[in-house]
C-alpha cells in the first residue's frame, strides 16, 4: 500500500516535471530560452529577424499548451542537457512543422489563403499514392527532396509497397492530408537578413537579395537546414547550344529547386519552365503570384502595350487560354504561330496611310 | 489516503520536480563556448586563423571553426578534450617564452613563425590534430557548427544545393527517355 502511494507520487511528480520544463523555456521571455547553449543561436537569429517583435510562444506554444508532445520534447531536452548530451543544435521535430503552420495562419491569413488556393498546398496523398505516377516511375527517397521534405523517415517508412503494381497506401494513414509544401519549405523564420554581401558576387550569385523578403530560403532535407535564397544557384539554361537569357531575379532560385531542368541544362527538360521565345528573360514572378501562382492578373501589366499581333493575348492560342494548346506560354515563339514569317502590321499600316 | 506527512511529501515532490526542471538552465552562459574557457577559445581562434587566414574570403575565425571544435568537443571529439587543453597551454607557454605575450596577442608573422616551430617540436601530434579539425570545420557542412554561411563553399563556387531536376521516364513506355530532348 505504502509503496503504491510512493510510486504514485513519483509518477505524479514526473508528470508535473514535464510542463515544468516547458516553463523553463518561457520563464522570463526570450532571454530565458537563451540560457542553454543550443538555444542561443535560434534566439540570436530571432532577434535579428522580421519576427523579433513576436514572442517565442506565439509560434512554439507555451507551458499552458495542451499538446503533450510539446512538453515531452522540452522535458527530453532538459534531461539530456543535464546529462551533458547537448545536441549539435536544437531542431524542430517534423511534427511541429504542421502544428506551426496553423500559427502562421493566425497572423498571415491572406498569404495562407493564397497558398491554400494554389498548387503548393498539395497534400501527401495525390503525390505519393498517384496510380499513374507510381506505375510509371519508381518511388524513392529522392521524391521527398521536392515535396514532403519535412517528413522524418524515408520513403520506405511512408509508403507501402515500394513496387510498380500497388495498390499503394501510407503506413501511417494520418499522413494523407498533411501539406507536402508548407510555409517552411520557402521561409526560414530564424534567419538574418543579408549575409556577407561582399562575397556574393564572387560566387556568381546575383545581388538581388537586397530586395527580397529576408526569410526566403529553401528547406534542404538532407542537411535539415534552410538555405537562404541568396545562396541558391540560378541555373544557366540552354536551348541547344545557345545560352538562354535569364532574368536575374534571384527569388526564382527557389522555384528552380523543384521546377528544375535536368543535368543537360536544356530548356523544357525535366520540369523546366524557363521562358524562351516571346517571353525570354522574364522572371517567373513577372507572371506568377508568389503564393497562389495564378497568372491571370499579370498579362495586363504588359499587354496590349507590348503586343505585336493587335489581338488580345489572353484569347490567343497558348496554354493560358487552352491547357491543351501546342503553344505553351513559356516557350512560344513568333515562328510557332507565324510559320510563314511575321505578317506586316496591317492595322498600323492602315492607320499610317490615313 | 494521504496523511499530513505525506502531503508534505507531495509538496516536496512538487518543489523537486519544478527545481529539477529549472536547475537545468539558469542564467545566460558566461561564454558562448560549451567546453573551452574564454582564454582557450581566444588562443585557439588565433591558432586556426593562422592556418586559414582571412583574405577576400572569411578565414577560420569568421567561418566559425572554433565553434565547430567546441561543439564537437562535447560529442565526437570528447576524447580530445585533454589534448586540446594541453596543446593550447603549451602554445601559450611557448609564446610567453619566446615573445613574452600570449599567442593571440602576437602579430600574424610572429604567430606563423611560432606555429612552424611548434609543428616541428614534440607537439607535432597536437598541431596535426588542430590542423585536421580546422579543415573539417572550414570545409564541412555548416550543420556541424563550422563553415558559417557556407563561407568555404562559396569561395570554391560550390552551391549549397545544386539544381537537380527529376527524370520523366515511364516504365510502361520503353521509348521514353526521361524527358531529355
Ligand atoms: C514567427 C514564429 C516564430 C517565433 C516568434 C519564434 N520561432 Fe523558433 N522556430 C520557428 C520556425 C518556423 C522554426 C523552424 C525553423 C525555421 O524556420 O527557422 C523554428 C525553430 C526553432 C528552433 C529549432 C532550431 C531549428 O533550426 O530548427 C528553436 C530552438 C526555436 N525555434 C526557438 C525559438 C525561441 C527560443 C524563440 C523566441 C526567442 C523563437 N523560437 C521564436 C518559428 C518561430
Ligand atoms: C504572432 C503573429 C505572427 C506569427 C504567429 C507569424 N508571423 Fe510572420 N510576421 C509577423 C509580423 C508582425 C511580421 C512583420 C511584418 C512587417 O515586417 O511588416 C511578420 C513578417 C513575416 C514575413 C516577412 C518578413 C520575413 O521575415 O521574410 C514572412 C515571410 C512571415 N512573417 C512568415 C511567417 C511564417 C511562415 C509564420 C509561421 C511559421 C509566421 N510568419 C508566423 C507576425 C507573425
Ligand atoms: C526535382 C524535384 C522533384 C522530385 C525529385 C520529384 N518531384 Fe514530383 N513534382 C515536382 C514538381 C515541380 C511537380 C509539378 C510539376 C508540374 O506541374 O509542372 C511535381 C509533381 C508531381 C506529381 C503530380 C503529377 C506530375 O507528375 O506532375 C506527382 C504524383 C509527383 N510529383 C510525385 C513524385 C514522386 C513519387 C517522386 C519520386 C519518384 C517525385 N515526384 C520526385 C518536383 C519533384
Ligand atoms: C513555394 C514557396 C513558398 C511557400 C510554400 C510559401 N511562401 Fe510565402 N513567399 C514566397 C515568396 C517567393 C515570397 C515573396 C518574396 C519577395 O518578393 O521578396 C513570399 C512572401 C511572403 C510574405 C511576405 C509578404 C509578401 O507578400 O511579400 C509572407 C508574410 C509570407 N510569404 C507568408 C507565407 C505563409 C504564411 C506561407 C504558408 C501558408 C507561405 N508564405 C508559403 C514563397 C513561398
Ligand atoms: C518545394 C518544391 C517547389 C517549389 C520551391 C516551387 N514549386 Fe511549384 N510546384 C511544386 C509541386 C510539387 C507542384 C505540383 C503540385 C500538384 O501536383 O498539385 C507545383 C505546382 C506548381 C504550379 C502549378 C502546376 C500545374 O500543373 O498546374 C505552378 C504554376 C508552380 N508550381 C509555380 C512555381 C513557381 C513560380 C515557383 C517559385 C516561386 C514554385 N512553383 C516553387 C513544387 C514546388
Ligand atoms: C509570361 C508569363 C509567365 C512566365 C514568365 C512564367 N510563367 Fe509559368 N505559366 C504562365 C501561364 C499563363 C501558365 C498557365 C497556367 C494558368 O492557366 O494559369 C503557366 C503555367 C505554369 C505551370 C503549370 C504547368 C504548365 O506549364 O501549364 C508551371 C509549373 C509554371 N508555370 C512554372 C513557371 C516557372 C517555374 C517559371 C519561371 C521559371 C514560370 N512559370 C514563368 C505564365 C508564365
Ligand atoms: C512583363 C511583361 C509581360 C507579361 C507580364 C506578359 N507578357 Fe506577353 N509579351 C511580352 C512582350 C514584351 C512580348 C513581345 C515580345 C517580342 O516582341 O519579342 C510579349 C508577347 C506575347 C505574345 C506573342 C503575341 C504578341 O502579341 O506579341 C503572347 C501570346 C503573349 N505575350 C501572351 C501573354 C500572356 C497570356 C500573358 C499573361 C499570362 C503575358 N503575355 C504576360 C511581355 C509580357
Ligand atoms: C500564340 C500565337 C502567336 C504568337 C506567339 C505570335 N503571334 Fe502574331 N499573330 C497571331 C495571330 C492569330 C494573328 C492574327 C492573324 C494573322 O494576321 O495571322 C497575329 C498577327 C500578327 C501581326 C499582324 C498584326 C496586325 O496588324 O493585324 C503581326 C505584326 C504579328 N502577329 C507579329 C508577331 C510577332 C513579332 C510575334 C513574336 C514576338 C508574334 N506575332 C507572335 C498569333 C501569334
Amino acid at each position: 500500500m505504502k509503496i503504491a502511494v510512493i510510486l504514485g507520487l513519483i509518477l505524479f511528480a514526473a508528470f508535473l516535471m514535464v510542463p515544468a520544463a516547458s516553463f523553463v523555456y518561457e520563464s522570463g521571455a526570450p532571454g530565458a530560452c537563451a540560457r542553454c547553449h543550443e538555444m542561443a543561436v535560434p534566439v540570436d537569429q530571432w532577434a535579428g529577424s522580421a519576427h523579433r517583435g513576436v514572442t517565442c510562444a506565439k509560434c512554439h506554444g507555451d507551458a499552458l499548451t495542451t499538446d503533450a508532445q510539446f512538453h515531452m520534447t522540452n522535458a527530453r531536452r532538459v534531461v539530456e542537457h543535464n546529462f551533458g548530451q547537448v545536441a549539435e543544435r536544437a531542431q524542430l521535430r517534423p511534427g511541429d512543422v504542421f502544428a506551426i503552420l496553423q500559427r502562421c495562419q493566425n497572423c498571415h491569413p491572406q498569404e495562407y489563403a493564397s497558398w491554400a488556393a494554389g498548387p503548393h498546398s498539395v497534400k501527401y496523398e495525390p503525390l505519393f499514392l498517384d496510380k499513374k505516377h507510381n506505375s510509371e516511375r519508381h518511388l524513392m527517397d529522392d521524391c521527398l527532396r521536392c515535396h514532403g521534405m519535412h517528413y522524418a523517415g524515408g520513403i520506405r517508412d511512408l509508403v507501402t509497397p515500394l513496387n510498380n503494381q500497388g495498390p499503394w497506401s501510407f503506413r501511417d494513414a494520418s499522413m494523407a492530408d498533411k501539406p507536402a509544401i508548407p510555409c517552411l519549405t520557402c521561409h526560414a523564420i530564424h534567419a538574418h537578413g543579408n549575409p556577407l554581401k561582399g562575397h556574393v558576387r564572387k560566387a556568381g550569385i546575383s545581388r538581388k537579395e537586397d530586395v527580397m523578403t529576408p526569410s526566403l530560403a529553401f528547406w534542404d532535407r538532407r542537411a535539415r537546414e534552410s538555405v537562404s535564397v541568396a545562396l541558391l544557384p540560378l541555373p544557366a539554361v540552354h536551348e541547344g547550344e545557345r545560352p538562354v537569357k535569364m532574368s536575374p531575379d534571384q527569388r526564382q532560385a527557389l522555384c528552380y529547386q523543384c521546377h528544375a531542368p535536368l543535368g543537360n541544362t536544356q530548356v523544357r527538360s525535366g520540369d523546366d519552365r524557363t521562358p524562351v521565345g516571346v517571353h525570354e528573360g522574364l522572371s517567373c514572378f513577372a507572371c506568377h503570384d508568389k503564393h497562389k501562382q495564378s497568372t491571370r492578373a499579370s498579362c495586363a501589366n504588359c499587354h496590349p502595350k507590348m503586343s505585336n499581333c493587335e489581338r488580345d493575348v489572353e484569347t490567343m492560342d497558348t496554354t493560358f487560354f487552352n491547357k491543351n494548346s501546342g503553344h505553351n506560354v513559356h516557350f512560344v515563339k513568333c515562328a510557332d504561330c507565324h510559320p510563314k514569317g511575321i505578317p506586316a502590321k496591317k492595322a498600323k499600316l492602315e492607320r499610317a496611310r490615313q | 489516503m494521504l496523511t499530513g506527512v505525506k502531503s508534505l511529501n507531495r509538496r516536496n515532490f512538487l518543489v523537486t520536480a519544478a527545481a529539477a526542471g529549472t536547475a537545468a538552465c539558469t542564467g545566460r552562459p558566461e561564454t558562448p563556448w560549451r567546453t573551452l574557457t574564454a582564454d582557450e577559445a581566444t588562443t585557439l581562434e588565433a591558432w586556426c586563423e593562422c592556418l586559414i587566414p582571412e583574405d577576400s574570403d572569411p578565414g577560420a575565425k569568421r567561418a566559425g571553426v572554433v565553434r565547430y571544435i567546441d561543439i564537437q568537443l562535447t560529442r565526437k571529439f570528447k576524447r580530445h578534450r585533454k589534448a586540446y587543453s594541453q596543446a593550447i597551454n603549451a602554445l601559450d607557454k611557448l609564446a610567453y617564452a619566446q615573445n613574452r605575450g600570449p599567442f593571440a596577442a602576437l602579430s600574424f608573422d610572429e604567430r606563423s613563425l611560432l606555429l612552424a616551430s611548434f609543428e616541428k617540436s614534440e607537439n607535432s601530434k597536437a598541431f596535426n590534430m588542430v590542423l585536421d579539425h580546422t579543415l573539417q570545420g572550414y570545409f564541412g557542412s555548416p550543420r556541424h557548427g563550422g563553415n558559417k554561411d557556407y563561407a568555404s563553399w562559396r569561395m570554391l563556387g560550390v552551391p549549397p544545393i545544386p539544381v537537380r531536376g527529376r527524370l520523366q521516364y515511364s516504365l510502361l513506355d520503353p521509348e521514353s527517355n526521361g524527358g531529355i530532348s
